[in-house]
């Protein structure tokens, strides 16, 4: 008896399911970055407002190259509902700290679709995967040194209109 | 892509994938299809069209059916979009199709495992 599911999809029908959920995944925080960039630029900080129109953007082409990979694979790519997007914040803080737990967030999910392929031994979707791995490198590192700038600038007097100023210059250019 | 067909169902290509009491799923590599007997009627599903049927399948809350005390019929009625087919079945019936189709889904999940580890070193 022939494989006929392989024959029409290189993907298994879990590895599908799972690749659909970070589809999802992106999509929320393509919109997460949406509402952040609105509620930094309601508030005057104009540089940071950039900073998460240009993560919305990101999130969003990661999503469309998960899309791509599942139709160019053989299976069903699901375009997913994003509800219930939080669109206030307390404080200037507060929202870089919920980025930084959302790229957290990220890494883990795409881990774990990793973990998944390499128990199917599916080296096709492994190899695909590498490419977010060492996005997420980046990801993680900008958020993260966004919040630091919390810490060695300080929020007092001009401090927040300083770090917003440094956040647009936020770059990760290491070779490793 | 789903046609009813009135042949028997042991045609002499058709491979066995699982079968119960009620019913059965055949394979057919020469079509690249299933077929599946059930509910009296032999009815030829494509790959797309079989994941939509136990998706469709799965999708039934048994549970809450067999609680519901209303005096609604006991009738449900599977229907596959862009598929020109549809089963309606009584409750026990979608258990008897669930069965078949959780089992089928074991075997192709069986077999391809046979495939991906034993013939892809043997070959």
């Amino acid at each position: 008896m022939k494989d006929l599911i392989r024959i029409r999809s290189l993907i298994s029908a879990e590895v599908e399911s799972l690749l659909n959920q970070q589809v999802k995944k992106e999509a929320t925080s393509s919109s997460i970055y949406l509402a952040m960039a609105s509620w930094c630029n309601r508030n005057g900080y104009d540089y940071s407002s950039d900073y998460f129109f240009k993560q919305a953007e990101e999130e969003r082409q990661h999503q469309l190259k998960f899309y791509k990979y599942i139709l160019d694979m053989g299976g069903n790519a699901i375009s997913p509902d994003v509800t219930g997007i939080k669109q206030e914040y307390n404080s200037f803080r507060e929202v870089f700290e919920e980025a930084l737990d959302q790229e957290i967030s990220v890494t883990q999910s795409i881990k774990n679709i990793y973990a998944r392929c390499l128990k199917e031994q599916d080296f096709v979707t492994n190899e695909f995967l590498n490419w977010f791995l060492k996005e997420q490198r980046e990801e993680e590192y900008k958020a993260r040194r966004a919040l630091e700038l919390f810490e060695v600038i300080g929020e007092e007097g001009t401090g927040r209109w300083q770090i917003d100023k440094h956040v647009g210059g936020i770059k990760y250019d290491s070779e490793a | 892509m789903v046609t009813t067909l009135i042949t028997d169902p042991q045609t002499s290509t058709w491979s066995d994938v699982f079968s119960t009491q009620n019913g059965a799923v055949y394979q057919c590599d020469a079509e690249r299809c299933w077929y599946v007997d059930f509910a009296g009627k032999v009815a030829k599903f494509d790959y797309r069209c079989l994941l939509k049927l136990k998706k469709a399948v799965y999708n039934v809350d048994i549970e809450a059916k067999l609680l519901d005390s209303s005096k609604d019929p006991d009738v449900e009625i599977i229907f596959i979009c862009a598929c020109d087919h549809t089963y309606i079945l009584t409750l026990l019936q979608i258990i008897a199709l669930k069965e078949i189709l959780e089992g089928a889904f074991v075997m192709l999940q069986l077999n391809h495992i046979i495939q991906d580890r034993l013939y892809r070193i043997a070959l």
